[in-house]
């Protein structure tokens, strides 16, 4: 969604009053989601005013991917009577803007762009979330421990996926309008328009190269590789729940407490689970924890480029995945040894 | 006036027999009441009063044959078991105790069953409808966490060289006997977290480590590696680090049988306590009593004497202070962040179940939704399964990635069956009582 509008006059100074000041103006008419101390957990929830914003905040443990793609959403509402049966779907509505979206996560969104958004069939329900919110970003002054955004593409200042960009500065923040949308709902004519340039982030050098597209099939059918990898795993779903661009879900029909209702919805899966892709009959295409990992790194750097043909894989390098996994399972190391492998 | 919706869980041979003797003898029994047949209390598992329970009912009756009087000799042991487990766990999660009773009623005791039925259906009415579910914006209001009590304590000094030396001979002297074929221990991984690892030759021995970040409960392995796999040979015996909470889940898998004890090979290390991100002793390790494990083949280190703390307790002690409601509020606001990862499941030695009551594509007992009902449900289930199986290693909470006090719910359970039983899960190779038959340690009234 970058146009001409990430340009030096469309780029104002402002203090953290003044920021706080903005939210709260938006907060009267759309609903502002933001990093948020939940019971000592940093998420991204609903806040009715700048109060509620962990300011200072870090890396939330949640990507923005549920306010897209919500954990559990319901797709059809089912209403039975005798033979008729009537169908009712309901699209989100309401404004809405996240506020605080760290450039990976941003990211993250692109990909789910491409999955949702760009190809056939697009799907309504996420293109309906999509519409209606605008993405508020905050460069990163310093890059986490487990960070590795560079290796993956992206950088810590990268604005291309948001609409409104800020930048710490020292003493504020600079405000960058990088879409329409974004040049929107900036109060223009309060704020000091500046020339200021950016501030600098030194980004990190990559940490290791992602193996080319053209060699992951040659790792496909080493099994004793990902068994090896694999076999600390817990077979657990934080990592895939957590990450900003895993997108499998399931659907069911369920019976809602009234009778001859029922609700169609989706839920998150993850390819981690001993379940996953569970048919009829018991077969478990992936029934291997080794198979498993292997899936969810052909899906990151193999399948997902390839199937929407993009350059760049669906890792955001955000971490989340290294830090939260329970046994410490490494996306960078599994990486870092395929591409000796080759 | 409110109608309360009651179940009512009536074993064929006894009470559901007695509430046709009350309407035989044209006694009154109130009508809230949903009888459900069954055929022993025994076969009224706590899912099912759950279910009832997350279905709307606003209050659940069991009753069963006197103890002594079933029709199978001790069906109803089960019950009498179970049942008041379970009520303590509930009472615990935010339910008044009033909600759910088991009793026991025979087939000639219709004046007693009209009584019960009469007596629960008042008590359940001047309750009011059940509050399971609450609002998002009460949700947010719940989420200000109760500050729960805390201890922090340095991290003790421990020997980690020494017992890492160890540690590695044994591996060594294993894997070159090959009298296993692989060792579960711990080794610092490329970021310099400690971590799980798998050595297979003696070679890699040197990978192994000891120190506090030995976190892990590397038993939570076990049971994959020693399971057959379709067809395959039986699987050679493994080794294992165990450290002496995690000695205590050897026990109880032993007691499940879902190894013999021959296959595994337990090193068992004494432990000062392990860190948590604070560099502090972690909280699960402040009152642990156990510093020598329970159960082992090789034991590395020397004794290390056990610590006392009184504030887990204290902590059990501040929830039950709430008022049930309060209560209530507290849990579904922590369940609320739970997004079903199931990373404490999945961490826990023993929640082992081939394929989890909460997962089964049927949505039998839970639907598939990352809902706040599902949640609970998932997380009351599972403290409940863990009753009399729960060794304490409180990997579950560590390994959640929303901080849900989850060990609290266990805490409370396994404090709750020592209370009833004597029972400590996993210091000998014994199942959880719950399971079994009593041995006279009920009595009626």
């Amino acid at each position: 969604m970058t146009d001409q509008w990430a340009s030096a006059n469309k780029r104002w100074a402002v203090t953290q009053e003044q920021l706080a000041g903005w939210l709260d103006s938006l907060a009267k008419v759309r609903t502002i989601i933001a990093p948020r101390d939940v019971s000592g957990v940093l998420l991204f929830r609903k806040v009715a005013d700048s109060s509620q914003v962990a300011w200072g905040f870090g890396r939330t443990v949640m990507s923005v991917k549920e306010a897209f793609l919500p954990s559990t959403e319901r797709l059809l509402t089912i209403h039975k009577t005798g033979q008729e049966v009537r169908l009712e779907v309901e699209l989100a509505e309401g404004q809405q803007i996240i506020f605080g979206v760290r450039p990976c996560d941003a990211r993250g969104v692109r990909m789910l762009d491409a999955v949702f958004l760009d190809s056939n069939p697009v799907d309504p329900y996420y293109a309906a979330r999509r519409a209606n919110t605008a993405l508020v970003g905050l460069a990163c002054r310093q890059v986490g421990a487990s960070c590795f955004c560079t290796a993956t593409g992206g950088a810590p200042d990268e604005a291309g996926d948001m609409d409104v960009m800020l930048y710490e500065t020292g003493e504020g923040y600079l405000v960058e309008a990088v879409t329409e949308r974004g040049r929107f709902l900036i109060p223009g004519g309060e704020w000091p328009q500046t020339r200021q340039p950016r501030p600098q982030v030194q980004p990190p050098e990559a940490a290791f190269t992602v193996p080319a597209r053209e060699d992951w099939p040659r790792f496909f059918n080493q099994a004793e590789y990902w068994d090896r990898m694999a076999e600390r795993c817990h077979s657990c779903r934080v990592c895939a729940y957590i990450c900003p661009t895993c997108r499998c879900f399931a659907v069911r029909d369920e019976a809602l407490p009234k009778p001859g209702e029922y609700e169609r919805i989706r839920c998150w899966d993850s390819c981690e689970g001993k379940n996953y892709r569970l048919v009829a009959g018991g077969h478990r295409p992936r029934s291997v924890k080794g198979e498993r990992i292997r899936n969810r790194m052909f899906c990151k750097f193999m399948y997902f480029p390839e199937q929407y043909d993009l350059d760049e894989a669906a890792c955001t390098g955000c971490g989340r995945c290294i830090d939260a996994c329970p046994v410490n399972l490494d996306i960078t190391e599994i990486v870092t040894e395929l591409g000796r492998l080759a | 006036m409110y109608e309360p919706r009651i179940i009512a869980f009536l074993c064929t041979w006894c009470s559901y027999t007695g509430a046709d003797s009350a309407g035989i003898a044209r006694m009154k029994s109130p009508a809230n009441i949903r009888d459900i047949r069954v055929p022993c209390s025994g076969r009224v598992s706590p899912e099912l009063i759950m279910r009832a329970f997350n279905q709307g009912a606003d209050g659940v009756l069991a009753l069963g044959c006197h103890v002594g009087e079933c029709h199978y000799d001790t069906g109803n042991h089960r019950a009498a078991k179970r049942i008041p487990a379970l009520h303590a766990l509930m009472t615990y999660a935010g339910l008044e105790p009033e909600r759910l009773r088991l009793d026991w009623v025979s087939a000639s005791e219709g004046e007693r069953f009209s009584k019960i039925a009469t007596e629960f259906t008042e008590a359940v009415r001047a309750l009011g409808p059940i509050h399971w579910k609450m609002e998002s914006r009460r949700l947010e209001e719940a989420a200000k966490r109760m500050e729960l009590e805390s201890e922090s304590v340095p991290l003790p000094p421990a020997d980690c060289a020494g017992k890492t030396d160890a540690i590695r001979l044994k591996a060594r002297e294993l894997l070159s006997s090959q009298a296993v074929e692989c060792v579960i221990g711990y080794e610092v991984g490329p970021r310099g977290r400690t971590r799980p690892v798998f050595i297979h030759s003696p070679e890699d021995v040197e990978r192994l480590v000891w120190n506090p970040g030995c976190v892990n409960n590397l038993t939570s392995y076990l049971d994959d590696k020693l399971t057959p796999v379709g067809g395959k040979e039986p699987p050679k015996p493994v080794a294992v680090v165990a450290k002496p909470c995690d000695s205590r889940a050897v026990n109880v898998l032993v007691a499940e049988h879902r190894f013999e004890r021959e296959k595994v090979h337990v090193i068992g290390v004494t432990c000062e306590g392990v860190a948590g991100e604070d560099g502090n002793l972690q909280f699960r390790c402040v009152n642990c009593q156990e510093r020598t494990p329970v159960v082992y083949d090789t034991l590395v280190g020397a004794p290390v004497e056990g610590r006392a703390s009184d504030v887990p307790a204290r902590r059990i002690g501040q929830m039950e202070a709430l008022a049930p409601a309060e209560r209530m509020e507290f849990w579904l606001g922590e369940f609320d962040r739970c997004i079903r990862c199931y990373a404490c499941r999945q961490a826990c030695p023993l929640c082992d179940c081939p394929v989890c009551l909460f997962e089964r594509d049927d949505s039998l007992w839970v639907g598939m939704g990352i809902g706040l009902d599902e949640k609970r449900t998932f997380h009351l289930g599972r403290a409940y399964h863990m009753a009399g199986r729960c060794v304490g290693c409180g990997e579950c909470e560590r390994a959640c990635p929303m901080d849900i006090p989850v060990c609290l719910l266990n805490h409370k359970m396994a404090q709750e069956i020592e209370k009833m039983f004597g029972h400590r899960a996993g210091m000998t190779v014994a199942p959880s009582p719950i399971i079994t038959i009593l041995s006279g340690e009920y009595k009626e009234g």
